[in-house]
């Protein structure tokens, strides 16, 4: 490459990047940013009334946005685009995972379905298995990563985050990217090639708008909130199965009590079924971070960090503290934190 | 708003009373001739009836009669394909009632086809194919898996019809300093030179003049000459089919038996891009065309050539499907301990349509990147051959040595990936015979999920 073509190759990444503020399949698009200030205004305003304006005011102060911590976020995304562009030729595509997985499978003796089933009914049943599949898979692999030390290794890039904005959901070690790729190479993989194999040339997603139902859904009703100074509850009863964005904020909190909580994406059935829910409420107060240097650490460092902390052994917050012992008091906590400290 | 209503208003009423059949009047002002129209292409129908001349002779065994209609430039052949019959009469019986002293190998794309082996030129590798298909029986060569008369019609198809269209009279000859609206093609012509050019194009696309009017099952059937479509065919109701006006070729006739399946509109987009294109030279009144009047030509080039590589990749499609199931069917043959002739003569077949039409869309100058070498390595320099052979050099005598391959099992994988990088690439959607489920659909839709992003 000549310098030219690296000039284009940084313009072009960068604009990449920037364009995804637009892109309705992104986490970080305007539009949901938007639609989730919208979902929480109207919340608020129906529970509080008057009181619903102050309650967002922290997410339109420059201090959030300029924030060291916040400033470490658009770096590390920059910054990621460009190191995975450069490291990750996406040699190894999902088209061709599922092609080998469905010849295998054919060959195998796995054939179409003798009996006809209407195409609604595949598109149901193939978007409900992703979105179970997808969902669990992100839970699962989120959960090991508090678990195992060399994960945390990396992991805990993202929890060094002080503040929470829109733009730590994309606070990632590259190497947790790619993790996430694998999973999600591994995940649609086996699923697109069994379907295809079961329902040729039915199986599709339900989508609205290019974008899928579930995706939809999810970002419209506040996803971006969950990574903000604003804490939404659903409530106890909804809480049960969807994380809200308080709980989402409980996973980043500094407190012992609240480690290795809410690890789920949207659905909250699995940290239920894992024994590490907690109920988040709108009127938690939260300390964010690993309460380790990583916390004032620039972007250099947080690419260097893994290798640093797995030479040094654990420091500061320690990895795998899923303990019987802790899950009790979270609970304990739970309890605590629904009864609302009075503001 | 007002002027899109008064052009649809203008447009349908031209429709009423013509409809939008192919053919302009004499726009040159100093024209002292008595031609009517300027529309004229007999030079391409001529090598449309040459290659169907052609493939008829393929399998005849006699090289001297191929040589004829490939390369002689001979006057008094007659047309072998089509031919009148009882309920469908044709115009035309010889070659030089359409145009004479034409050929196909002259006119085919002279650049290197990486696809074949020897590192021939397109007028090279048919002539090869051409000789070589002399020396089989019925243009079936078994023992390298080769069958002639499929390979030298998909191939002639693109190297000749679809180059020439799509390489130079729709690109180059565009240009400003080439071929001027304000002169006669040549000395006395009714024609212009942009005009001539275009119409060029036109003719070796191979749609009749009244194609627009007609559904692709229609065009279909008139190529197989139903007598039941006649009618149809006989648009000037003078009771024969004359070959220049009223007979559909090569790939028109593929666009429309692929639009047949009702998913997609290749025909009559290319055909309307022709009309509208033509009918912005025609305004131009016999002056040389504007800049703007140049691009918006350029314009409906684009959609041309778009849709015509797409036909072509439509037609490898499908036929990479066919691979797929001929190979399916010869593994449970061999299981039964049945016999294989007949499926491997099928599959034969099928491979040389793949093949031909695969070469086609490296033969008209287009940079395919990296999906020509994927291609050309994907399918190979024949089909898996019993015992997991396959050829893999051509030496200057064209004889072909093989070598160790893939299994035919694994060589149905290979066929897979042909359709999914056909399909990525061209961006199809009728992919008749698709054996990959439609998984790229599915997984462009999966696109859409935030799949690296984590809480
Ligand atoms: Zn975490
Ligand atoms: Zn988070």
């Amino acid at each position: 490459m000549t310098t030219v073509d690296y000039g284009g190759w940084l313009i072009n990444e960068l604009s990449l990047a920037v364009s995804d503020l637009v892109n309705p399949s992104k986490r970080v698009s305007i539009l949901y940013f938007a639609s989730a200030l919208f979902f929480a205004f109207v919340l608020f305003l129906f529970r509080y009334g008057k009181g619903a304006p102050r309650r967002l005011s922290a997410l339109f102060s420059w201090r959030l946005w300029w924030h060291p911590s916040a400033r470490v976020d658009y770096a590390l995304w920059l910054g990621n685009r460009l190191i995975l562009s450069l490291l990750f030729p996406k040699v190894i595509t999902t088209l061709g995972v599922v092609t080998w997985l469905m010849f295998q499978l054919r060959e195998v003796g796995l054939s179409p379905l003798a009996m006809t089933i209407p195409d609604w009914s595949v598109i149901a049943l193939f978007s409900l298995c992703y979105f179970l599949l997808d969902d669990f898979s992100r839970f699962w692999l989120h959960w090991l990563m508090h678990r195992w030390s060399w994960l945390w290794a990396f992991h805990r890039v993202h929890h060094s985050a002080k503040v929470l904005t829109p733009f730590t959901v994309l606070r990632t070690h590259p190497v947790e990217g790619m993790l996430f790729y694998g999973r999600s190479l591994l995940v649609q993989g086996s699923l697109v090639a069994l379907f295809v194999t079961l329902f040729p040339g039915q199986v599709s997603l339900l989508m609205i708008g290019g974008v899928f139902v579930a995706t939809y859904v999810f970002n419209i009703c506040g996803a971006n909130l969950r990574h903000s100074p604003v804490p939404i509850s659903y409530g106890k009863t909804l809480e049960r199965w969807l994380i809200s964005p308080a709980q989402h904020q409980l996973h980043h909190s500094a407190a012992v009590e609240h480690y290795d909580c809410n690890f789920g994406v949207v659905l909250a059935v699995w940290d239920r079924w894992f024994r590490c829910l907690q109920f988040g409420s709108d009127q938690q107060k939260l300390r964010y971070g690993t309460l380790s240097t990583l916390d004032q650490t620039g972007v250099f460092g947080q690419y260097l960090s893994p290798i640093l902390f797995l030479g040094r052994g654990l420091n500061g917050r320690q990895a795998g503290l899923i303990k019987t012992t802790l899950v009790n008091a979270g609970k304990a906590k739970a309890r605590e934190t629904t009864q609302a400290k009075p503001e | 708003m007002k002027k899109t209503l008064l052009t649809a208003f203008i447009g349908a009423s031209a429709l009423s009373l013509h409809a939008q059949t192919y053919d302009f009047a004499v726009s040159l002002p100093d024209y002292q001739g008595d031609a009517s129209s300027s529309v004229s292409y007999g030079g391409q129908i001529a090598r449309h009836a040459l290659h169907n001349s052609l493939k008829k002779a393929s399998k005849s065994g006699d090289l001297a009669l191929m040589e004829s209609y490939f390369s002689s430039k001979a006057e008094g052949l007659s047309i072998l394909d089509p031919v009148s019959k009882k309920g469908f009469a044709i115009k035309q019986s010889s070659i030089d009632e359409l145009s004479k002293g034409k050929d196909l190998k002259s006119s085919a794309y002279p650049g290197t086809i990486t696809g074949w082996p020897g590192n021939l030129t397109g007028p090279e590798v048919l002539q090869q194919m051409v000789t070589n298909a002399a020396n089989t029986k019925g243009g079936y060569d078994p023992v390298n898996g080769y069958d002639y008369t499929q390979l030298i019609s998909k191939f002639t198809m693109g190297a000749v019809f679809y180059n020439k269209a799509v390489n130079d009279y729709l690109d180059e000859k565009l240009e400003a300093d080439v071929k001027p609206n304000d002169k006669p093609y040549s000395k006395g012509a009714p024609y212009t030179g942009k005009e001539h050019v275009w119409d060029e194009a036109f003719g070796y696309f191979g749609a009749p003049i009244n194609g627009l009017e007609l559904t692709p099952k229609e065009v279909v059937q008139i190529v197989k000459l139903n007598p039941d479509y006649f009618a149809k065919a006989d648009a000037n109701k003078d009771g024969v089919v004359d070959l220049k006006t009223e007979m559909a070729f090569a790939h028109a006739y593929y666009a429309a038996s692929i639009d047949a399946s009702g998913k997609t509109d290749y025909f009559h987009t290319i055909l309307q891009a022709f009309y509208d294109g033509r009918s912005v030279i025609q305004d131009a009144k016999g002056k040389v065309l504007s800049a703007a009047q140049r691009e918006e030509l350029k314009g409906y080039a684009k959609v041309i050539g778009v849709a015509w590589q797409q036909v072509i990749a439509e037609a490898a499609f499908k036929y990479a499907g066919s691979v797929y199931a001929d190979l399916e069917k010869i593994a449970i043959i061999e299981e039964s301990n049945g016999d294989v002739k007949k499926a491997y003569r099928n599959y034969v077949k099928h491979w040389g349509e793949l093949k031909g039409f695969a070469l086609s869309l490296q033969a008209a100058g287009r940079d395919l990147g990296r999906t020509q070498s994927q291609l050309d390595r994907l399918i190979g320099f024949s089909p898996v051959l019993f015992g997991n052979a396959q050829v893999v050099a051509a030496n200057s005598k064209g004889e072909f040595t093989q070598s160790e391959s893939v299994t035919m099992q694994e060589y149905k994988l290979n066929m897979l990936k042909v359709q999914n990088l056909l399909s990525s690439h061209f961006a199809l959607t009728a992919k008749l015979n698709d054996r990959t489920g439609g998984m790229d659909d599915v997984l462009e839709q999966l696109k859409s999920g935030p799949s690296a992003e984590n809480d």
